[in-house]
């Protein structure tokens, strides 16, 4: 029965590392855009997961490869018919208001305010049957069928524990708590002055001993991309996570003096981007046109003008961090040539294509123009529609546009992450995160069913690998790259990104060098 | 000729009208100086400029020729500070002469909706209704107009109540003219003075809130224009001077030569009005 | 006068709510909502979520609804909720207003003070270098756009020379307290100030230089100077006064002006005022805050038109007549 057992012993021993570690010091770091609260286990937009993974904690971390790690769980094991999962949680942990934290607050949280609140786990809660606690320091997860997945949604932003003696019987969205959060993590909330600041100190009770060594974490709101560099330059804060300043800044302000740089960290996301291309009416319906829109553009020349080369072209729909990624896949190289023959073979006839960027910013700007040129280079008349966040989501999720700029996470696992966009069980109106493309095989929607459906890598490999192979093939969207979002920080700060989920992970390893 | 010996007088006018003539010719001649398209990527992206004679001004962060950008940004902000202020010129007349010359409650009631529009700060307005209506060039026009026509209302309205009481504006009435002949035969012929000196001075506004909307993000992503260039370069503003520098000394020195013209025009126009247009 | 007050008071609120009314319909005629803003930035979600998220914020009503029950609200004085910062929206305005009327009233006060004095010089002098100086000086600002400034300021004064802060309101996490803590916020106040400054004051040396020259034409002044009063007298006591009546009309408006009008300076300086949180509520859709600051931006003009007004009244009893 028992398969896997990972004693606290070898937890421990990761950080043995850091044998010089000193406590005490402030964090200062940037936060944009300014997150709508902090109750992680109601918002997960990118900045609340940031500093609420400070806060509150999941039952596990992912390490580089996707390993779990323990969190609040110490130790798990795995039943052979990948039904049961049970997991031992950590002794002596207090929430932040000081009640002591128990396996009924993970019934709680998984069983009641998640299933309520959480959309992405929402999902994956749908192959879950029971959700017991046979005493204070055990749950047991009871599936209905074996989900290959499963072990991978239980880091904080996916699976966040949350106080059940503070929301048990509230109307959850509405709790006047949600603006003091109280979790079991490493750091406390103390205060938020909205535009300006969030305050965050260090937890004294905190149950692992000697975490975390930072004595506060101050999140600066800066709107303007240009003054979080400056603020960087002048010495105001000294972490820029993933995405904080422009990215024809990050190879200026990188070489910096005292400044270090690593695109580590993202591994659990695999953030992948591509153009939707809908499938359903016009030149995009035709695969040859998709096809031509791959060899069409130089994606290795936006990857090292744009990306300043952090991440990689992407070569399939899965992210090489990704598991059950395969190369072995068909290749399209920038190739002008092989794409104004495609577009010569189905017949295009210069109808004009719209072309809708990601309005998150310059550099997604100045990819879609180039994209564009790259197209009109190839003979493709497109012409771009510019719009703001709330207007690209409607235009996305209407399925109103020919070709639109994307990207999305991928959670670790296919079946969180990747099949979603492809399955035909998910073309519906309303959402931008579906699939959009409107693709619709039925040996795709076989194969993915099948890699989700058993906990055996080799049988998920399998079938992840022949779906891959599928969808190079038809294109159903154009993948551009795998994106890297280097973390920028002083080289005095250490232990920063130690997981694969970095610095959404919380700070409780980081300490600052004098 | 009368009017030209008076404008003339003023030095700076004509150094102003002689650089717009030019940024007119250079509009103008664009697609045949630059031939291929702003947007193209020609060349390693941020190359300095006055390094290589074929791009004198340098390119971008994409490698795109900015002395092409600036020339076809020469034509987007003429076109844009000309429609969008003709735009402003179409709304805000009528209402103007309608106002004034009927006066009574036609009068308030215009006013009213002038002053309306005067209420919410204009470029917060200009703001919101490109956003809404999606950023292109129409939307972008539209917005300028909109913002721009209540000081053209309040100034023909003015002059008009000055007009209305002149002896043949009274003769026109007595003699039994229809009251759209009287408006546009006797009393907008007498207004076009001052409308064309406020008129030079709104193409400079348009030009400057079209760039600062670019700037904002809010330009139409298919058209070079100088304020998408300083907002393009913004963020490259260290690594890069040049591609913030030429674009916005294309908009001073713009902005600069219609607000010179502009008052020329007042000297040689109206003497009298030296202060209305403003 | 007091009828006049509250005539104009009256027709003030009728305009204000014709403005509440044409923005609610505005806004709304915008792609997207903001449960879907919400909803992008978890960047994931499902029917149940934002079928959630607009019973929350109350979108799942009919646009009269919705409409009606806004504007009852804003009868009452309430503003309503705003959806994404998750407070009270009369909150946020006011705890943003201080730092956009701090900014906006420094700008003002020195371009106001700077732009006057200069324009007075010119006048005085006519034609000499300094008049050159100074109208030149009057004609660039004037055509130079303001975001352009601000950045090219922040560069030489912050980047290269470290002079002053680029960004923000204060030093964060300083904690400093009493007048350290004034010094602080006047240090990061003086490039976003100057530079707002700057077109005002262009437009204030442009309008006195040539108020100043066509009141020293008129009868009255020729008058004084016949009777052999000093230049200086002349200048001051009988121009200058004059001369600034269009002045005080224009400041008038522009004082109106002051809420809505930093949203450029404050964007390029990260000044935490009103006009960069308007931008941010329109992005998101932030139906309510939006709503809001539009509702105190205008109810602040109409204010200052009926100060300026009254003002008027009282200084010159000749404008009752007209």
């Amino acid at each position: 029965m028992l398969k896997r057992l990972m004693p606290v012993a070898a937890a421990l021993l990761l950080s043995t590392a850091a044998y010089a570690q000193k406590p005490g010091g402030r964090a200062n770091v940037v936060i944009q855009p300014e997150p709508p609260g902090l109750m992680v286990g109601i918002i997960q937009n990118g900045p609340t997961q940031m500093v609420a993974g400070n806060i509150y904690e999941g039952l596990l971390r992912y390490d580089p490869q996707l390993k779990p790690l323990p969190q609040l769980a110490k130790s798990w094991t795995i039943s052979d018919d990948g039904l049961t999962y049970t997991f031992k949680l950590q002794s002596g942990v207090k929430w932040h208001d000081g009640k002591p934290f128990s396996s009924a607050d993970v019934v709680f949280s998984a069983n009641v305010f998640l299933r309520e609140t959480h959309a992405r786990l929402r999902a994956s809660l749908a192959y879950v049957d029971t959700i017991t606690a046979p005493d204070a320091e055990t749950v047991v997860f009871k599936l209905k069928q074996p989900f290959g997945p499963f072990i991978g949604i239980f880091e904080v932003g996916t699976m966040p524990m949350v106080p059940k003696h503070i929301y048990e019987g509230t109307d959850f969205k509405a709790n006047p708590a949600n603006n003091t959060p109280i979790g079991t993590g490493p750091f406390k909330f103390k205060e938020w002055v909205k535009g300006s600041h969030i305050l965050l100190v260090k937890n004294t009770d905190y149950y692992e001993p000697g975490k975390p060594l930072l004595d506060e974490i101050y999140w600066h709101v800066i709107p303007d991309a240009a003054a979080r560099s400056v603020a960087y330059e002048t010495g105001k804060v000294d972490i820029l996570p993933g995405g904080s300043i422009e990215n024809f800044d990050v190879g200026r302000v990188s070489k910096l003096k005292n400044t270090c740089s690593t695109d580590k960290g993202w591994e659990f996301f695999g953030p992948h981007s591509w153009l939707w291309l809908n499938n359903r009416q016009g030149p995009t319906a035709d695969k040859r046109f998709r096809q031509a829109v791959m060899h069409a553009m130089d994606r290795k020349f936006a990857l090292d003008a744009l990306w300043n080369g952090f991440g990689k072209v992407a070569g399939s729909p899965v992210s090489s961090s990704t598991k059950f990624f395969t190369d072995k896949v068909k290749a399209y190289d920038y190739d002008p040539a092989k794409a104004k023959a495609l577009l010569k073979e189905m017949g295009y006839k210069g109808e004009t294509v719209r072309l809708l960027p990601l309005p998150y910013g310059e550099t997604w700007q100045r990819w879609a123009e180039a994209v564009k040129q790259n197209l009109i280079d190839v003979g493709i008349k497109v012409e771009m529609v510019s719009t703001d966040v709330a207007g690209w989501n409607q235009k996305v999720a209407d399925w109103d546009y020919d070709m639109a700029f994307t990207y999305l996470y991928q959670y670790g696992d296919p079946a969180l992450g990747v099949s979603r966009n492809y399955v035909s069980s998910n073309i519906a109106k309303g959402s931008p995160w579906n699939n959009v493309e409107g693709y619709s095989n039925p040996a795709v929607d076989d194969l993915f069913a099948k890699g989700a459906a058993t906990a055996k890598a080799d049988e998920r490999q399998d079938a992840y690998t022949k779906v891959q192979q599928i969808l190079t093939e038809d294109v159903p969207v154009a993948w551009l790259l795998e994106l890297g979002f280097p973390t920028i920080h002083r080289c005095s700060i250490k232990n920063l990104v130690t997981t694969g989920i970095g610095v959404n992970d919380g700070f409780k390893d980081a300490w600052i060098e004098n | 000729m009368e009017f030209w010996k008076r404008f003339s007088r003023h030095r700076g006018a004509v150094i102003g009208l002689v650089f717009l003539l030019l940024i007119v010719a250079i509009a103008v001649l664009t697609p045949m100086l630059f031939p291929s398209s702003p947007w193209r990527m020609v060349q390693r992206p941020f190359l300095p400029p006055f390094t290589m004679d074929r791009f004198p001004l340098g390119t971008d962060a994409l490698g795109r020729d900015v002395l092409a950008g600036l020339a076809y940004g020469a034509q987007v902000s003429l076109i844009i500070g000309l429609i969008s202020t003709a735009a402003a010129l179409l709304i805000g007349i009528p209402i103007g002469l309608i106002a004034g010359y009927f006066g009574g409650l036609v009068d308030d009631v215009l006013m009213r909706f002038t002053e309306f529009f005067q209420t919410v700060p204009s470029f917060a307005l200009a703001i919101v209704l490109v956003a809404i209506f999606q950023p292109s060039i129409v939307s972008i026009i539209a917005a300028i107009g909109i913002v721009s026509w209540p000081p053209v209302a309040r100034l023909v309205r003015a002059e008009v109540l000055s007009l209305r009481s002149r002896e043949y504006v009274e003769a026109a009435i007595l003699s039994g003219q229809t009251n759209t002949t009287i408006i546009l035969r006797q009393i907008l012929p007498n207004t076009l003075s001052p409308i064309i000196v406020l008129a030079s001075l709104m193409v400079a506004t348009a030009i400057l809130l079209e760039s600062s909307l670019s700037f904002m993000g809010l330009g139409d992503p298919n058209l070079m224009s100088w304020g998408y260039m300083i907002g393009a370069a913004r963020t490259v503003i260290r690594q890069a001077w040049w591609l913030s520098f030429f674009p916005g000394v294309a908009i001073l020195l713009t902005v600069l030569a219609l607000n010179l013209i502009g008052e020329g025009l007042n000297d040689a126009l109206n003497p009298r009005l030296s202060r209305k247009g403003k | 006068m007091i009828g006049f007050i509250l005539a104009r008071l009256g027709k003030s609120a009728a305009i204000l709510v014709a403005i509440v009314a044409l923005n609610f319909l505005l806004i709304h005629a915008a792609p997207g909502d903001p449960a879907a803003v919400m909803a992008g930035e978890a960047g994931a979600s499902d029917e149940k979520f934002l079928a959630q998220l607009r019973t929350q914020f109350g979108l799942d009503k009919s646009l009269p609804e919705q409409m009606a029950l806004y504007m009852k609200g804003v009868l009452t004085l309430d503003l309503g909720y705003s959806y994404r910062q998750q407070m009270p929206v009369a909150d946020l305005i006011f705890s943003r207003l201080p730092a956009t009327l701090l900014l906006t009233f420094s700008a003002f006060a020195i371009s106001l003070v700077l732009g006057t004095l200069a324009g007075v010089l010119a006048s005085a002098r006519v034609g000499s270098w300094a008049d050159t100086l100074i109208s030149t000086a009057a004609l660039i600002f004037y055509a130079t756009p303001l975001f352009w400034v601000a950045l090219m300021a922040v560069i030489l004064f912050s980047v290269t020379l470290d002079w002053l802060p680029g960004f923000g309101y204060e030093t964060v996490g300083a904690g400093y307290t009493g007048l350290r803590r004034v010094l602080d916020i006047a240090e990061h106040l003086i490039l976003p100030a100057l530079t707002l400054g700057l077109f005002f004051m262009a437009v204030y040396m442009r309008m006195t230089r040539a108020s100043m020259l066509e009141v020293r034409g008129l009868d009255f002044v020729k008058t004084a100077r016949a009777k052999g009063l000093a230049p200086r007298t002349i200048l001051w006591r009988h121009v200058f006064r004059n001369a600034m009546l269009p002045i005080v009309t224009l400041a008038g408006l522009q004082a109106g002006q002051l809420v809505g009008g930093a949203v450029l300076t404050e964007t390029v300086f990260a000044w935490p005022g009103i006009g960069r949180l308007m931008f941010e509520a329109l992005a998101q859709r932030d139906y309510n805050l939006l709503l809001g600051i539009f509702f105190i931006s205008a109810a602040m003009v109409l204010l200052f038109n009926l100060i300026t007004d009254v003002a008027y009244r009282v200084v010159d009893p000749r404008i009752r007549a007209s």
